[in-house]
């Protein structure tokens, strides 16, 4: 059973992006792989939800900084 | 020999300049090399008076010959030019000057001067001047560039105006001196001192268009190489035509074809460095951006995978088996009762079958003995026995009397009764069942 996020404060998330995205990886495998109780898929589930949450939010913070540093040209 | 003289009896001058005649007389004849300095011929005086002069050493001496040596055919006798001279001393007492006599002089050729050329910088070679372990890298931007140039020359010019064109933040040091002739190399390297000494200064360009041989000859002089040699700033030669090489270039730190090579060597151009800098930047940003989007496509990929997406196909998945395993149980469930009802029938239709009920129904009767046995022959039983005899409508208790005659049959004698109907009994005289009735 894979451990269930701590509540995402607003402070910078814990994992970095590539632990998330290798995490969203293994669930992903492991929802497709099959074979889970009922439970066991809704919590996979949500954590993948929760790990795609974070990605989009590293790659949106980074999309920010990049457009930041955009000079006027 | 005249005494020594002493303050008492002193030599006079005309013993003086005699002995020291005699000194200098006693060099003899010698050849010696040098470079014409001063040339001066007096209308047609008979004789020509030059300097002879060691550009290595900076020293001269004045020669004398016949106007017939210096005009000799073939040899162009011209300030500047190498020469040798076959000369004695001659010391002219009248005026106690010292000079060369000349009595031959041979211009130093060209193919002598290339191969005096090749001597001095096989020489330097060998001391290991000209290695590339010494060449000192130029230095990026130089904010003050020294600039050593005959004044007012081309190649000046080239030189500031292509580096100001380049670089426009860049300073010059100017040390102007002849590029040409006897003093040239003393020159330059007076500039080279007091450009080297001047910390401000971060690099030094020797620049001169092209010229002869001779013209050239001052920047393959050895004093001069040597002087490049020892400087710390770095030292880029341009001198000459592209083609042409002179020991100065050996040495150099940085050899330019020409005094605007030398300003591309010295001094970046500043747009092409910016255009370098803006490359670099835009490169910078592709590769970020490009990762970026490489990771999003990767997430937007990963989010649209069934399992995540639909999450419902999951549960969707399992009620279908709720449904279908729903549908099996109540399935089975069903023909199963349906079985046992049909058992049931058949075993109620069975008993039916086999139950007295029906047969009494029809007539018929049990006869038990007082245990219940069942009586099937008359002679189990004893006269007076109690028995018990079920029809359809209940239970009759009989008692057995065969006391009343019945024609000599004995015990057992059966009753037959009239066909139709089934039932034999006697009604309280003990007489037992006929053994078939007609059904």
């Amino acid at each position: 059973m894979t451990d269930t996020p701590g509540p995402e404060t607003a402070a910078e998330p814990a994992q970095t992006y590539e632990q998330a995205r290798e995490e969203l990886a293994d669930v992903v495998r492991r929802l497709e792989a099959g074979g889970l109780t009922l439970e066991e898929s809704l919590t996979l589930w949500e954590r993948g939800e929760a790990l795609a949450e974070l990605c989009q939010h590293w790659l949106d913070r980074a999309r920010e900084r990049l457009a930041a540093a955009r000079p006027t040209d | 020999m005249t005494s020594p003289s002493s303050p008492e009896s002193p030599w006079p001058v005309r013993t003086v300049a005699r002995k020291v005649a005699e000194w200098i007389g006693r060099l003899g004849e010698v050849w010696v090399e040098g470079q014409v300095a001063q040339l001066s011929r007096r209308g047609n005086a008979a004789t020509v008076f030059l300097t002879l002069r060691d550009p290595a050493a900076d020293l001269s001496v004045p020669v004398t010959c016949h106007r017939d040596v210096a005009d000799r055919p073939g040899l162009e006798l011209t300030e500047g030019a190498r020469v040798v001279v076959r000369a004695r001393p001659d010391y002219y007492v009248a005026r106690g000057s010292f000079s060369l006599r000349a009595t031959e002089i041979r211009a130093v050729g060209l193919g002598e001067l290339l191969a005096r050329i090749e001597r001095i910088r096989r020489l330097l070679a060998a001391e290991g001047l000209f290695d590339t372990a010494r060449k000192r890298p130029l230095p990026f931007a130089p904010a003050v560039v020294g600039v050593i140039t005959g004044r007012d020359s081309a190649a000046e010019r080239d030189v500031l105006v292509t580096a100001r064109r380049r670089w426009p933040a860049v300073r010059f040091a100017m040390h102007h001196c002849a590029v040409q002739g006897p003093n040239a190399a003393a020159g330059v390297i007076d500039g080279l001192r007091r450009l080297d000494a001047d910390a401000a200064v971060e690099v030094i360009v020797i620049a001169r268009g092209g010229g002869s041989v001779e013209d050239l000859l001052p920047f393959s002089d050895e004093g001069l190489v040597r002087a490049i040699a020892a400087t710390r700033t770095p030292v880029v030669t341009a001198v000459g035509h592209e083609t042409d090489t002179t020991l100065v270039d050996h040495v150099a730190d940085v050899r330019a074809a020409t005094p605007t090579d030398a300003a591309h060597r010295v001094v970046p151009e500043i747009g092409e460095q910016r255009r370098l800098v803006d490359g670099l930047r835009a490169r910078a940003r592709a590769l970020v951006a490009g990762r970026l989007e490489q990771q999003e496509r990767w997430l937007e990929s990963v989010r649209t995978r069934p399992v995540l997406a639909e999450p419902q196909r999951l549960l969707a998945g399992r009620a279908d088996d709720v449904l279908a395993l729903r549908g099996r149980a109540t399935r089975t469930l069903t023909h199963r009762v349906d079985a046992a009802e049909r058992d049931l029938e058949h075993a109620r239709a069975r008993v039916a079958a086999l139950s007295p009920a029906a047969t009494l129904q029809r007539g018929y009767a049990v006869v038990q003995r007082a245990d219940g046995a069942l009586v099937r022959d008359p002679a189990e039983v004893a006269d007076g026995e109690r028995l018990q005899v079920r029809v359809a409508g209940g239970r009759l208790p009989v008692r057995v009397d065969r006391t009343t005659s019945t024609t000599g049959t004995p015990a057992g004698t059966t009753t037959r009764t009239s066909a139709g109907t089934p039932s034999g009994t006697g009604t309280g005289t003990g007489t037992a069942t006929g053994e078939d009735g007609a059904p």
